[in-house]
């Protein structure tokens, strides 16, 4: 499911399509806890960084019999100019905590950026049952 | 407040939608020369199109009354006039966001408006016939008016979305502004449970409230119970830990209760440092710890204290 993120209420709906999902899976709280959490973090991003021009795509993938969740956040941003430094804890462009890419990746199992100057950034964030 | 629906869709210019649904110039050229020869059947093609409409089922609820009915009528024949001229521009384009809004206002449900869609496709060819359209000119012409009618049906279903939406969201405010009732529950005991998700206006919303009610009551110990929020993701906790600071600032010290077992690790993998933030898992502890800080205590009635 494709949601469009353009404003504080589009974070919400992704969050509970994510966690409906997540419940879906048989995942147990913690987890469940952490997909809100990762989706919230990726969605409320797109707001901040790239004014609100993007989208939170939620879906289950299976992988050699398991099954998993996948969160894709594609915005059509500014990208970011230093990726490396973007997911070092307590790096902020924003005088944020700076802890929510770098969060994200802990909450989740795999985790993957890509970025372009200019023309925008695709984080792609699975976890496993 | 016409129009304003329009935004939101990237593609909602006449030259954006025509592009997007594969309509060329000559195609609207050909909708056009068509349209001119089933012009004088337009009246009667309306008239079949209402005694249709007469048997659908809801159809009393929303045409109850004659004069509504008669505009109805009105707009429509224009509507389809224009349809039929192939004149594709920004006026278009604003009457069909305006058709949008007006079903979207009276609650006319979508497949309602589909179900009349699919009629109008009907009436169309059932002229075409009477007028001995050749088919394989017919296959062309109607195929040109299912894309102009796509197109169409996207413009007035995305603005009965937006116009729905609208609602929805005025409603979820009005909820949110009810939502921050800090209540002195002790003398010098303030109490916020916060349920729901939190976002940067909600945490101002709640920063006001609760800096407000200490002014107030003087209260030197505020409880904000957090185990109806959904997810404390980095944002949350920087509100949650900037509302601690400023109501310490004002001599009272703020305890976050209700921190779930799913939240507690997920705060720790993000790397949240909560630092001197006072947090607790239940209410109850919280409301202990704030009754031992006032010097007070809970304990079991004896026999002479009940009354």
């Amino acid at each position: 499911m494709r949601i469009p993120i353009t404003e504080d209420r589009d974070v919400a709906r992704a969050v509970l399509e994510g966690n409906r999902r997540a419940a879906e899976l048989g995942f147990d709280q913690v987890k469940q806890q952490k997909v809100s959490t990762a989706i919230s973090e990726l969605a409320r991003n797109i707001i901040k960084y790239a004014g609100g021009k993007g989208a939170v795509i939620i879906r289950t993938v299976t992988e050699s019999g398991r099954e998993g969740l996948e969160v894709v956040a594609t915005d059509r941003g500014p990208g970011i100019e230093n990726v490396k430094e973007a997911l070092e804890d307590h790096f902020s462009s924003s005088g944020t905590l700076g802890l929510g890419l770098p969060g994200v990746r802990r909450l989740m199992d795999e985790f993957s950026i890509r970025s372009e100057p200019g023309s925008g950034t695709t984080v792609t964030a699975r976890i496993w049952a | 407040m016409t129009g304003s629906h329009a935004s939101g869709m990237d593609t909602m210019t006449p030259e954006g939608l025509l592009a997007l649904y594969g309509l060329k110039q000559e195609e609207l050229e050909v909708l056009r020369t068509f349209g001119e020869r089933v012009g004088d059947h337009l009246d009667e093609m309306i008239s079949q199109w209402y005694g249709w409409l007469k048997t659908y089922p809801e159809f009393e609820l929303f045409f109850s009354d004659p004069a509504v009915m008669e505009r109805a009528r009105g707009l429509q024949e224009r509507a389809w006039e224009v349809f039929l001229s192939g004149k594709i521009d920004e006026n278009y384009v604003r009457r069909r966001v305006e058709i949008g809004e007006v079903h979207a206002r009276i609650g006319l449900p979508l497949s309602a408006y589909f179900a009349g869609i699919n009629h109008f496709l009907i009436v169309i060819g059932e002229v075409a016939g009477q007028l001995g359209v050749p088919s394989e000119e017919w296959v062309q012409i109607s195929s040109i008016i299912t894309k102009l009618m796509h197109l169409e049906t996207a413009v007035v279903v995305h603005t009965y979305n937006a116009v729905t939406e609208e609602a929805l969201t005025a409603q979820a405010k009005s909820l949110m502004e009810m939502s921050t009732p800090v209540t002195e529950i002790w003398e010098g005991v303030l109490l916020l449970p916060i349920v729901g998700i939190i976002d940067s206006h909600r945490a101002q919303d709640i920063m006001n409230a609760g800096l407000t009610k200490i002014a107030e009551t003087r209260a030197r110990i505020f409880i904000l119970d957090i185990s109806g929020v959904g997810v404390v993701d980095t944002a949350v906790a920087n509100y949650l830990i900037n509302i601690t600071r400023a109501t310490r600032l004002m001599g009272c010290e703020a305890t976050i209760s209700g921190v779930s077992p799913a939240i507690a690790q997920t705060i720790v993998e993000l790397g949240i440092d909560v630092g001197r933030m006072k947090t607790t898992a239940t209410m109850q502890d919280a409301l202990a710890g704030a009754f031992r800080r006032q010097g007070l205590e809970i304990r079991p009635a004896t026999d002479g204290d009940v009354r």
